[in-house]
């Protein structure tokens, strides 16, 4: 597998409608690697990180995940967590039990996989008995980060992560990505904060320089 | 961080301690109180109901002829099929789409539950098709084991159109031509029903044998055990991006059902397909006033709806056996949907007025606009069925498609109404009934709309009453019907103001 890149795109087109988002865009991510793609809004940033996790199928062109095609093995969702799509909760389940869900899922054990003290590292330890919807949607952001970095994993790829976070929070979790790439993992993400994707440990990438993309429709517009 | 184990993880597990640890912050004996509600609702909704669904599914004589039936079977087959595809068929809930479909575990299990559900309710709806097609059709006495095999191959078909219906969910290239084939069946089978209210219709003469009748059983059941053991060979391949989008839609169902709030759903239907059209910036037509320019481009790029307008101008013909005021009333009725079909423009302002105090039009402007399309939708789709109607010898004579023209301005009425209504209001007082709390608000939001049908009312004693219709009974129509918009464009814009 290390042979291979992490995330490899050739040739991919995609558009909504009549607008066509991204033109003949090619990408390779290597393992161990950060990139953050950059670019004005409607570029495509979201739709390329969709097509690269599987949630969106392209118009054309060839994506490869540790050289298989992305989609429905168990084996690709071991190795991948994304924020592409912002999460549905669970009615009924409290915050840490949406961590143990996460674990359970991964054939961890919650403690052993240090869940209370990833909801203390994203300042959630007080908050562990909330509900997620009851909380505010900075919270949801650090709670969403904390379940993505608390599996396991080798390639994340994440959709404006700092978004809705405070200061303190884009700094330190900005940090947390950091000890992931340097510990092997792969990070793909998409950012309008230069200096939160240096500081993540990611090379930014303008999507102008993929190939040709065009003003796309807004983010929803997948939906 | 990145060394994986590779466990194998059990996901009904997952799915079971998830159900526990809901129900354990649940109070206690909530779980059952809820099961207890659905049974005793069930039994007292079946004990109400029963003579009417006897009636519905099995006539004390069959009553249709073979046309009917063959209709029948065309209009269940494109509707079931249709609906699937709407819903999936397969499909997770909005947090297992989050969560589990994320997770390493075996996508075969993930979603063999769902289908499961899928196939029964499948199932479950091709045999009472399939026992309503017999039950108004069939010559009696019939054998038993006819009786008894004819729903199983209705059961057969639904769970065959299921696995229809996942294949192309599964694919891609040929779905909407199975969705537009659908389309052609429903189409076919309500042509075929106007076809039997005109004509007399033989009915259906001899008694099936029941040889032919279980061959055709076991035949369908051997190619439905083949087919489905492939599509749970295939469940793994479905691609993502079709669970998430069924994930979400009956995520919105569901929160439509609970909200009692239809609204999420047309707004999801409308987004849906505009996401997916492929639309050219165009000029609007500047002779007309701006709104109604807006509503004719609109109209014009949803042909299909048209099509589908000029079809059903032939389903009040459906009643021409039934009491005379029921055709009066679906004319009303129909008059006010053909007038819907160009009013999301005005959800979308009652939703949220931004776009429209931007335009800076005062309301009475605006509301007046809005009218228009909807006033010609509606005159004209009840001028053509009442011409029909007349055509057909259902209507003594007269100029029925001048009165139709008249109920123009009571369809856009009602349509406009309809669609201003806005979000349902479920703060107002609940009211104590023998039957339980009702909350008020969705009575009134659907009444809200059809109640401006009363501007129909000389239309509706007009053709109930079965006289020849004479020009002053135009005239009387066509001046309430036009004091009736006037009235409500004044009342409208002092209300919002």
């Amino acid at each position: 597998m290390v042979d291979q890149p992490a995330v490899e795109v050739a040739g991919l087109y995609v558009s909504y409608g009549s607008t066509p988002v991204l033109v003949d865009v090619a990408l390779t991510v290597p393992v161990g690697a950060g990139v953050c793609v950059t670019g004005e809004n409607g570029i495509g940033k979201s739709t390329l990180l969709r097509c690269v996790a599987s949630l969106q199928r392209p118009d054309r062109g060839r994506i490869r995940v540790f050289g298989n095609s992305p989609g429905s093995t168990p084996e690709f969702w071991r190795a991948v967590v994304t924020t592409a799509e912002p999460p549905t909760w669970y009615p009924g389940l409290t915050v840490r039990e949406h961590g143990e869900l996460v674990c359970r899922a991964h054939g961890l054990d919650p403690d052993e996989a240090g869940l209370d003290e990833a909801l203390e590292r994203f300042g959630l330890a007080t908050h562990v008995d909330a509900v997620p919807p009851s909380m505010s949607s900075g919270q949801k952001q650090r709670l969403t980060l904390a379940l993505s970095l608390l599996r396991p994993s080798s390639l994340l790829i994440l959709d404006e992560p700092e978004q809705r976070l405070d200061p303190e929070g884009r700094a330190s979790v900005a940090g947390m990505l950091n000890d992931y790439v340097k510990n092997g993992g792969t990070i793909l993400m998409a950012s309008h904060d230069s200096v939160f994707a240096e500081a993540s440990g990611t090379e930014i990438t303008p999507m102008e320089s993929l190939g040709v993309t065009r003003r796309a429709e807004p983010k929803d517009a997948a939906e | 961080m990145t060394a994986v184990e590779q466990v194998a993880i059990d996901v009904g597990a997952i799915r079971r301690w998830v159900r526990r640890t809901q129900s354990s912050h649940r109070e206690r004996g909530a779980t059952a109180g809820n099961i207890y509600f659905a049974v005793l609702f069930v039994a007292i909704v079946g004990g109400m109901l029963h003579k009417q669904l006897a009636v519905v599914f099995w006539p004390a004589q069959p009553n249709a002829s073979e046309l009917a039936g063959v209709s029948l079977v065309l209009v269940g087959l494109g509707s079931l099929f249709l609906a699937m595809r709407r819903l999936g068929p397969l499909g997770l809930s909005r947090p297992a789409a989050s969560w589990l479909l994320t997770a390493p575990v075996s996508r075969r299990r993930l979603l063999t539950p769902s289908l499961r559900l899928a196939a029964l309710a499948a199932a479950i709806a091709g045999a009472l098709f399939g026992l309503a097609i017999v039950g108004h059709v069939a010559t009696r006495p019939m054998p038993r084991t006819v009786a008894a095999l004819l729903p199983a191959v209705g059961a057969l078909v639904g769970v065959v159109m299921l696995l229809i219906a996942l294949a192309a969910q599964a694919g891609r290239g040929w779905s909407s031509w199975g969705d537009n084939v659908a389309g052609l069946l429903l189409a076919g089978g309500l042509a075929g029903f106007v076809v039997d209210s005109a004509v007399d219709a033989p009915r259906a003469s001899g008694s099936w044998s029941a040889t032919v009748v279980g061959a055709v059983a076991i035949g369908l059941a051997a190619v439905v055990a083949g087919l489905m053991a492939v599509a749970a060979g295939r469940l793994a391949d479905t691609p993502n991006e079709r669970i998430l989008e069924a994930s979400k839609t009956v995520g919105t169902l569901l929160d439509s059902a609970f909200g009692v709030e239809p609204s999420f759903v047309t707004e999801m239907v409308e987004r849906r397909y505009w996401a997916r059209r492929r639309l050219r910036s165009m000029r609007l037509w500047t002779r007309v006033p701006v709104l109604v320019g807006q509503d004719l481009l609109l109209v014009r790029r949803r042909p299909r709806r048209l099509v589908w307008l000029a079809g059903a101008v032939a389903l009040p013909a459906l009643l021409a056996h039934a009491p005379a005021w029921t055709i009066g009333v679906a004319i009303l009725l129909g008059g006010m949907v053909a007038g819907a079909t160009s009013t999301a423009t005005v959800r979308t302002d009652a939703g949220n007025p931004v776009l429209l105090r931007m335009l800076g039009l005062s309301p009475r402007q605006a509301i007046a606009q809005r009218m228009w399309v909807p006033g010609i939708l509606a005159g004209l789709w009840s001028a053509a069925a009442l011409a029909l109607l007349r055509a057909l010898g259902d209507l003594p004579a007269g100029p029925w498609w001048a009165l139709g023209l008249t109920l123009g301005p009571v369809g856009a009425v009602a349509a406009v109404r309809k669609a201003r209504v806005g979000f349902v209001r479920n703060e107002l007082l609940p009211l104590d009934t023998p039957m339980g709390t009702l909350s008020p608000g969705p009575a009134l939001n659907s009444v809200i709309g059809p109640d401006a049908l009363l501007l129909g009312l000389p239309a509706l004693v007009q053709i109930a009453q079965g006289h020849p219709l004479s020009w002053t009974t135009v005239l009387v129509q066509a001046l309430v019907g036009a004091i009736g918009a006037r009235t409500y464009v004044n009342l409208g814009a002092a209300r919002t103001g």
